[in-house]
């Protein structure tokens, strides 16, 4: 160790646990198979998304008179706008297929199974977190696209029986969209959640290394058991490329297509047709096919019923099988969900 | 009770103070039963102030619509309104857009909210076919604002309208 990281050692007794998170053991089937890399890749480009959405607090106004302007000055006229925002804009998105993309690779190995359900469920809540930040900030920008989305989508929680109304009231902060509505989206998005999804990642992430990785599905992942590398350099190294590949990708989205803002929200426009971030079509097409009285199937039971299945996942398969080709229960309910997701947002484009 | 879950420490740093241990269990139940408590508290007081006055009820009043002499009796007209209103705490131009019809030669009118019943959308006028379209889940309503197709739950909601000194007023 060096001189100045012993000086800071003595006085903050950090090294040793630095190091031993450094030095953690990991197998060769991790450390060779990039499907192992979509949970460092998403925790990365949450950093990136902290990042990006402290740089524009410093610029936006919460305040429905002001929002739109402040972020039309943000993207057209501030020194490097089109970039943070950019970044911020395709970076939420980039977030939701990462996470999923994670979700789904913890899902085919069977990482869900004991001695990993906290783990498997802090996922599911970060899953869905992820969801409440895409929107919460589609509103901020106040123009007619956040504006009308968020418009249904508080009624859309405002059909579910019984307690709707207080539901989409609690949401709006009022009978109607407007400044109390915005004030809390902003507060949601910018200060709730962020801690939320922080302190959850920690857990996530701590459970990961008390467990260790779930063993390999394969016979071939399975010979390279006995084989370690420490995580950093080697693990990290991997993730950290991937992640400069992501972070390219989002500087050139940003560059060529501009973070888009539609006009300012004008509650009293008829041919603005609401529609929701791609990553929300496919459930506003499902919409489509309950009219009427069967409404709550859409927007209580389904909803329920897949967050119910998330959480009961590891209680309910709980055998010795982890290779998703001998278990067809769970494997085809998975790739229904695919389709269906895939075919609905395809309907809906 | 509880000593023997502590480690005894070492020696050249000295000993648990057995005379206060005493008051162990009392000291952790006092502490677990005020910290609940507070927690309680805290969580309910938030609860409380973040819902605010989300449910009070939006606050009615008379907007003006325009000139009855501009509306033509028979057709569908689409009228905007705007008026002060406040929106939290701030005073804010409320606007709005609504539908608007005579079938009696213009001594009344029909003033109907063209918010789609099903999520929102706002539906608009076909003069064509007679009828408000929406553009979100393909509903159909009639000229009086009633379900014909698609999924609404309910008719177009229907305002209180007036005509003051020839000017359609309507309560929103
Ligand atoms: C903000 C979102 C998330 C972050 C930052 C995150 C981060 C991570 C990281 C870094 C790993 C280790 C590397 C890897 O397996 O790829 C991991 C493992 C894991 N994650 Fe996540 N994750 C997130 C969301 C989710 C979701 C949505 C689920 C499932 C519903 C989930 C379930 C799991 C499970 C079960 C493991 C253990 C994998 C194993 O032991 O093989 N995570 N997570
Ligand atoms: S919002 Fe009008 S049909 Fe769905």
């Amino acid at each position: 160790m060096s001189k100045v990281g012993r000086w800071i050692d003595e006085r903050t007794g950090l090294g040793g646990p630095v190091r031993s998170f450094l030095n953690y053991a990991v197998p060769g089937y991790v450390h060779k198979n990039a499907l192992y890399m979509l949970g460092g890749l998403t925790l990365i480009i949450f950093a990136l998304q902290a990042f990006t959405g402290i740089l524009l607090a410093f610029f936006y106004d919460p305040s429905t008179e002001g929002a739109y302007n402040s972020v039309d000055f943000i993207t057209y006229t501030l020194p490097l706008g089109w970039l943070i925002r950019g970044i911020h804009h395709y970076g939420a998105s980039a977030m939701v297929i990462l996470t999923a993309l994670h979700m789904l690779r913890t899902y085919f190995f069977s990482a869900y199974k004991k001695p990993r359900e906290i783990n498997w469920l802090t996922g599911v809540l970060l899953l869905f977190l992820t969801l409440a930040f895409g929107f919460t900030g589609y509103l901020l920008p106040w123009d007619q696209k956040g504006y009308w989305a968020t418009n249904v989508g508080t009624r859309i929680a405002g059909s579910v029986p019984l307690i709707g109304d207080a539901l989409m009231q609690l949401m709006r902060g009022g009978a109607n969209l407007g400044q109390a509505t915005l004030t809390r989206f902003f507060a949601t998005h910018v200060l709730l959640l962020p801690a939320t999804l922080a302190l959850l990642i920690a857990v996530h992430i701590f459970q990961l290394r008390y467990h260790g990785m779930s063993p390999a599905i394969t016979e071939k992942g399975k010979k390279e058991g006995g084989k370690f590398v420490p995580f950093f350099p080697y693990w990290v190294v991997n993730d950290a490329i991937a992640g400069l590949g992501m972070l390219a990708i989002l500087i050139f989205l940003s560059a060529t297509q501009r973070a888009p803002l539609e006009f300012p929200a004008d509650p009293a426009s008829s041919n603005f047709v609401p529609r929701p971030e791609w990553y929300f079509l496919f459930y506003y097409q499902m919409l489509k096919y309950f009219p009427g009285g069967l409404e709550p199937v859409a927007t209580v039971l389904i909803p329920l019923f897949i967050f119910g299945s998330m959480v009961l996942l590891p209680f309910i398969d709980k055998g010795e099988e982890r290779r998703p080709w001998k278990k067809p229960v769970t494997t085809i309910a998975a790739v229904f969900y695919i389709v269906v997701i895939v075919v609905f947002t395809a309907l809906a484009l | 009770m509880s000593q023997s879950e502590l480690a005894p420490l070492d020696p050249a740093k000295g000993v648990w103070d057995e005379h206060e241990l005493t008051r162990r269990k009392f000291l952790e139940i006092t502490f677990w039963s005020v910290t609940s408590v507070v927690t309680v508290g805290l969580l309910g007081a938030g609860s409380r102030f973040i819902a605010g006055n989300s449910f009070e009820p939006s606050t009615t009043s008379w907007v003006t619509l325009g000139p009855v002499a501009e509306l033509t009796a028979g057709e569908v007209h689409r009228v905007n309104y705007s008026f002060k209103a406040k929106d939290a705490w701030r005073m804010v131009e409320q606007k709005g857009a609504l539908y608007t019809f005579s079938d009696d030669a213009g001594a009344t009118y029909t003033v109907l909210d063209g918010t789609c019943t099903h999520l929102g959308c706002i539906v608009q006028w076909q003069g064509g076919d007679n009828n408000y379209q929406c553009p979100c889940h393909q509903a159909v309503f009639t000229r009086e604002g009633k379900v014909v197709s698609g999924p609404p739950p309910r008719p177009l909601r229907k305002l209180d309208a007036k005509i003051q000194d020839g000017i359609l007023m309507a309560q929103i």
